[in-house]
């Protein structure tokens, strides 16, 4: 329609035209706030994967609009400060923290995050990493003020949503270098994921992963009453549960009003991280000659 | 015919006159000195503002027209007690650890993480402070509690009642309306006593804001606890329950023993037993403030153990752990709000990091 608008000649006497201007402009405005409205929508749905600590507790008696309005502010006010970047369980992560132990120099962790959880400003995740043949596991607060930085070596996803059974697993599928240098994805691509398939110890294990329905890990060498167990505690009909899912999430309109809140800020740190990244990356060669 | 009404007169008669000779037998009866506990006077009284609250819903005769009108006009009210100008007497007396100010109506709103300057992290509490309103103020010689104690009380407190959140009027019993006449406050939701100093009193109308409070201060918090029933020994009471195997039947989740033989040959009172969990007012002491909002009058409280659901009301008041008074005067009666002062939006304490403050460094001694 607008398009239509603004091609048209106007040859009509000049009371004519000013209101066809008119009707332009109203247009022209309704149609503005539309398309902010659709990008709003385009951004929120990536937002709710890259930020999902600033979606409100899937508890619905845990809820205030107060507690929570105040909470994303805190939260983006911390953000300013430190630069979180987008991350995943199974991505490759060095995080920087200041060690009260050792007040000299930081303490820098490297590791692949096997777990993320909580919302607001109690969001943690786990950074696992073998370490003289021991694993080692830290859980961080992502708003602790004592990290410095939050680097992703390896952005990348896996086919489950936990990795804890690493914890169980082979010790090369946890094992990573700490000197590592950060993989850079090309821009505009979607988050890759890795299909790879972890190999468990033998039994005993810490949790009984045959009832977990996990994808990631390969075939279990496990005697047949173990799988027929799983079997019947298994609840194939948890799916179709409509009112279960619709008390773990929080509808997108909600997720919209929330999100357009912070929005302005959180764009403007993902700017301010995108120059920084370039500056790195034009560096680089210079320190390797 | 006649013989009948005869019969039934005499009969009304002489049940009249026996009647009369009992009372005067019951009067000599009560009046003894010896019977004088037959008939005791009540323990306890209800205080005058414990009235019904709601009224039962009928669906009334009124045009729709009308019914909007009605709805109007409690806006238009709504409107105006919001806009009530404060008029706090001040007497320029300036507080002493012996003078008790008033408390107010909160609302506990949520549980999250603070950190501090050394690096350790806080669960908090965050308390919206409401609207409250003064709505009666007893003076003491005027209030009579529901139960005298002591026979007599020095350094005597008046009671202040205090309202918070309005609500519909409509909605509310005629009793309970009639209990803000006086104040000219619309009638609200909640309603909490609390006694104060005469120098603590405040007039009829006035609010008070987050900033009665102060930052590095303690406070008590008074609330009910969750309801959760009926519950065994072991959640009621943390009891370790029993094995659950090697050949223990049916005792997993029992108290076990519950008294002594021999001479005792009974169950001590107070024993712990199953029986009926939260439900109750409980008070958490001692919380310190760690930070405040003037924008959405909220106060930061140390501690996620605050008797009470998230969203429910909570009472807030000054410490009365003796070692936690604070050393600084507080203001009194409450802080009087000036339209042209320049409030920061958060306060906080010395100790607490502020999240727009640069990462926290440890230095070495």
């Amino acid at each position: 329609m607008l398009s239509i608008f603004s091609k048209r000649p106007c040859i009509k006497c000049f009371s004519e035209t000013s209101k066809i201007l008119l009707r332009c402009s109203s247009q022209t405005a309704t149609s503005t706030i539309e398309r902010n409205k659709d990008q709003l929508k385009r951004q929120i749905v990536e937002y709710r994967h890259v930020y999902p600590e600033f979606l409100p507790d899937p508890k619905i008696e845990y809820r205030n609009l107060i507690r929570e309005k105040l909470e994303r502010a805190d939260m983006v006010a911390r953000r300013t400060q430190v630069d979180i970047p987008e991350f995943y369980v199974g991505s490759i992560l060095a995080v920087t923290s200041s060690d009260r132990h050792n007040p000299e120099k930081p303490h820098r962790f490297v590791g692949i995050c096997i777990k993320r959880e909580y919302c607001g400003l109690r969001a943690s995740f786990i950074v696992r990493n073998m370490i003289d043949h021991q694993g080692i596991e830290i859980m961080y607060n992502m708003y602790d003020p004592t990290i410095h930085k939050v680097e992703v070596l390896r952005l990348e996803k896996r086919l489950d949503d936990e990795l804890l059974y690493l914890r169980d697993a082979l010790p090369e599928y946890s094992t990573f270098d700490s000197n590592m240098d950060a993989e850079i994805l090309p821009e505009g691509t979607p988050v890759p994921i890795n299909p790879i398939k972890v190999k468990l110890k033998p039994r005993p294990w810490l949790e009984r992963w045959e009832r977990k329905n996990l994808k990631g890990i390969e075939e279990l060498d496990l005697p047949e009453r173990f799988f027929k167990r799983a079997k019947e505690l298994e609840k194939p009909w948890e799916k179709y549960d409509l009112m279960k899912e619709y008390m773990r999430t929080i509808p997108e309109e909600e997720q919209i009003e929330i999100f357009s809140e912070v929005q302005a800020e959180l764009h403007k740190l993902e700017v301010q991280r995108k120059k920084m990244k370039r500056k790195r990356v034009i560096v680089k060669p210079s320190k390797l000659a | 015919m006649a013989l009948a009404l005869n019969i039934v007169s005499r009969t009304s008669h002489s049940i009249s006159v026996l009647e009369q000779q009992m009372q005067k037998l019951s009067l000599v009866v009560f009046n003894s000195k010896r019977e004088k506990h037959l008939n005791p006077k009540p323990r306890l009284r209800n205080p005058t503002w414990l009235v019904r609250k709601t009224r039962s819903h009928t669906d009334d005769p009124i045009t729709f027209e009308n019914r909007e009108f009605i709805k109007e006009i409690v806006q238009d009210k709504l409107v105006q007690s919001n806009h009530a100008i404060d008029e706090i007497a001040t007497n320029n007396v300036i507080w002493t650890p012996n003078i008790q100010r008033t408390g107010v109506i909160a609302r506990k709103i949520g549980v999250y993480p603070l950190w501090l300057k050394n690096g350790s992290k806080m669960q908090t509490t965050l308390l919206q402070i409401l609207d409250n309103h003064v709505i009666k103020y007893y003076t003491p010689d005027n209030y009579k509690p529901h139960k005298e104690i002591r026979p007599k009380v020095y350094n005597k407190k008046g009671c202040i009642l205090l309202g918070a959140e309005f609500g519909d009027p409509s909605n509310f019993t005629k009793d309970y309306c009639g209990l803000f006449k006086e104040s000219g406050v619309l009638p609200t939701k909640w309603l909490a006593r609390f006694f104060v100093s005469p120098e603590g009193a405040l007039p009829l109308g006035a609010t008070i804001s987050a900033r009665h409070f102060q930052v590095g201060n303690y406070v008590d918090v008074r609330g009910k606890t969750i309801d959760r029933g009926f519950q065994g020994v072991m959640k009621r009471h943390g009891f370790k329950g029993m094995p659950a195997s090697h050949g223990v039947t049916k005792t997993h989740r029992r108290g076990g023993n519950i008294g002594g033989g021999g001479e005792k040959a009974r169950v001590w009172p107070g024993t712990k037993m199953p029986g009926h969990m939260g439900n109750t007012y409980r008070v958490a002491k001692g919380l310190k403030v760690l930070r405040l909002n003037t924008k959405y009058n909220v106060i930061w409280v140390s501690g996620q153990a605050i008797p009470g659901e998230t969203n429910s009301i909570v009472y807030v008041y000054d410490t009365k752990i003796p070692t936690r008074t604070p050393t600084n005067p507080l203001p009194l009666p409450t802080l009087l709000q000036q339209t042209d002062e320049d409030v920061p939006e958060d306060i906080y304490d010395e100790s607490i990091h502020i999240f727009s403050d640069p990462t926290i460094i440890f230095n070495e001694k």
